[in-house]
């Protein structure tokens, strides 16, 4: 370019130019030699901003280690596992895990029920209409959130809700249809719902229709078909869906908060209550922990026996 | 494909009971914000619009509104460069450590979201910048960061790297390239994958409620603040703001990019 006269280079336009300074910036700052590299250039910025979990995860690690002190509320300067052996000597943290934990596989388990139809229908209706109509009524309450939800759920069933005062109007006792573990595991599945779905579909799409309509044309009745061809075709989906709807039930703090009004509390309750209400952080920070490990190894001996399923970035 | 009559009706009931697990709280708010009475009962009062001129009445939630669409603008702007070329990394350049860094990517999934709360409200406050309405704009980009890097790769593994190639060969510099060739060519992702982070943000409760305070409350925990046992129609007015915001959401992504691209296979 520099070998053309001055008239000329005024006269190019200034995208052109601006373009040139920014690659002129760029090879300047990310030399050739360098391009091997871009892969992590390009990371960078992620990296950092995951790095930042990670440091909060440190500072938990190192709460986690100091007991509380009564007399000034504040954690005691010497390193102790304490915390953790307060927490396996009360027997109320184990309880609250294994609710936690049986709630998590129920609500996996009528999840998975629920959202494997529902994608299978999806996938496979001749009805473009259809289909939408179902995509739409996923993405609608997805796309609203857990509190409103939630709130949705209270005004049909609290004590004072829809149902209840139908049933008085005509002269019906009320029921107790909320703060309650049913009503906790019910508003799970339907914020799960969602997940789930998406989650099944891609492995679904990649059944080709054929192998389902070889398997029926060789004799197989629809659920024969459904249980020896096309579960285990869908199993990477379903083991993703799986995981995704267990862990985060698993770690969930509204539903039960406002569906179980304190009478359900999951281990996150638990966590909540250890810094806010107890204001022992190196209890709340031990308990952190422990979740997070726990659901660490889960997740790995799942991924280990199944593989990623419809997790994995890369394909 | 012609359906079995007893598949038909064993499929068909167990989505139509989903489908109404799914919409009835949804109708029952939008039902009951319209309701003239103080209380929501049914059969209800009357019909009234009062709740929703009650609306602009309500200060704190008019600037938690506010600051929750300033949060999730944030959380968006932040994470399209990010998640992009996160996702370009992953899936096209061959690196050491990749199964690593996928787990590492995946942290904010993995690592349930009370601790991620609690974790950053810690460190935050360590810096002291706890109470303030940027950071939340960030976090919140951290936590539904895979969300963008999954939108923006399935889009990746779509692309032909020839196309990059074929530009190189005609005399294209590599940040024309980029802009000229590859962001056009996983557009659709990178728009995915934004409206998603922006809808998440925009109704995301569990972190929002460690790290903000009363000045800097968002929309999603002023609501879980304001249930109360007895249940008044006003805050199903404000619910419905969230119905809005979502089937707007739901609309722009079904025009821009279809939302039958959730259906390929992975």
């Amino acid at each position: 370019m520099t070998d053309l006269p001055k008239r000329t280079l005024d006269r190019l336009p200034l995208r052109w130019v601006l373009m040139d300074k920014i690659e002129a910036f760029a090879s300047l700052v990310w030399p050739a030699k360098c391009h091997r590299t871009t892969g992590w250039l390009f990371l960078t910025p992620a990296l950092l901003l995951v790095g930042i979990l990670l440091i909060g995860l440190g500072y938990m690690l190192e709460y986690s280690l100091h007991e509380l002190d009564l007399s000034s509320y504040r954690l005691k300067d010497a390193y102790t596992l304490g915390n953790y052996r307060y927490l396996l000597e009360q027997p109320v943290y184990l309880q609250v895990l294994l609710r936690t934990l049986l709630a998590a596989s129920v609500v996996t388990l009528a999840t998975l029920t629920l959202a494997f139809p529902y994608a299978y229908v999806m996938v496979r209706t001749s009805s473009s209409a259809w289909r939408k109509f179902l995509l739409v009524s996923l993405f609608l309450p997805f796309f609203i959130g857990q509190v409103v939800r939630a709130y949705g759920w209270l005004i049909i069933l609290g004590k004072e809700g829809i149902i209840n005062s139908a049933l008085m109007s005509l002269g019906l006792p009320a029921m107790d249809l909320i703060y309650n573990y049913g009503a906790v595991v019910f508003g799970l599945v339907q914020y799960m719902l969602p997940f789930a779905v998406l989650l099944i579909v891609p492995a679904i799409t990649a059944i080709g229709e054929d192998i389902e309509l070889a398997a029926e044309s060789l004799g197989a009745n629809w659920l024969r078909a459904f249980w020896h061809v096309v579960l285990p075709m869908a199993r990477p989906g379903l083991v993703g869906a799986g995981i995704v709807v267990f862990t985060l039930t698993m770690t969930d703090f509204a539903m039960p908060e406002i569906l179980g009004g304190g009478t359900t509390d999951f281990i996150a309750s638990a966590i909540y209550d250890s810094f806010f209400q107890l204001s022992n952080s190196g209890l709340g920070a031990a308990l952190s922990i422990v979740l997070v490990t726990l659901g660490s190894i889960l997740v790995a001996i799942v991924f280990r026996i199944t593989g990623a399923g419809t997790l994995s970035i890369r394909q | 494909m012609q359906l079995i009559p007893s598949k038909k009706w064993v499929l068909g009931s167990l989505v139509a009971f989903s489908l109404i697990t799914l919409s009835l709280p949804t109708i029952i708010i939008i039902g009951a914000s319209f309701t003239s009475g103080e209380i929501i009962q049914f059969p209800p009062e009357g019909f009234s619009l009062r709740w929703y001129r009650q609306l602009w009445e309500m200060d704190d939630f008019r600037s938690a509104f506010v600051r929750t669409f300033q949060v999730s603008a944030i959380c968006t702007l932040l994470a399209i460069p990010v998640g992009t070329l996160a996702a370009l990394a992953s899936v096209r350049y061959r690196m050491r450590f990749q199964r690593s860094i996928q787990v590492y990517l995946l942290l904010p999934f993995t690592i349930p979201l009370v601790v991620s709360g609690i974790a950053m409200m810690i460190f935050f406050g360590e810096i002291r910048i706890l109470g303030q309405l940027w950071p939340v704009g960030v976090a919140l980009c951290l936590i539904n960061l895979p969300f963008m890097i999954w939108s923006v790769s399935s889009t990746v593994n779509g692309l032909d790297p020839e196309l990059e190639n074929a530009a190189h060969s005609c005399g294209a510099p590599p940040v024309q390239t980029f802009f000229a060739v590859t962001v056009p060519a996983v557009m659709p992702g990178i728009i995915t994958g934004a409206l998603l982070m922006f809808i998440l943000a925009f109704n995301e409760f569990l972190v929002s409620l460690f790290l903000t305070d009363a000045r800097t409350v968002t929309l999603p925990v002023q609501i879980y603040n304001s249930i109360r046992s007895v249940i008044t129609p006003d805050l199903a007015a404000v619910s419905v703001v969230y119905i809005l915001v979502a089937l707007l959401a739901v609309w722009l992504l079904d025009r821009l990019v279809g939302l039958d691209i959730f259906l390929k296979s992975r």
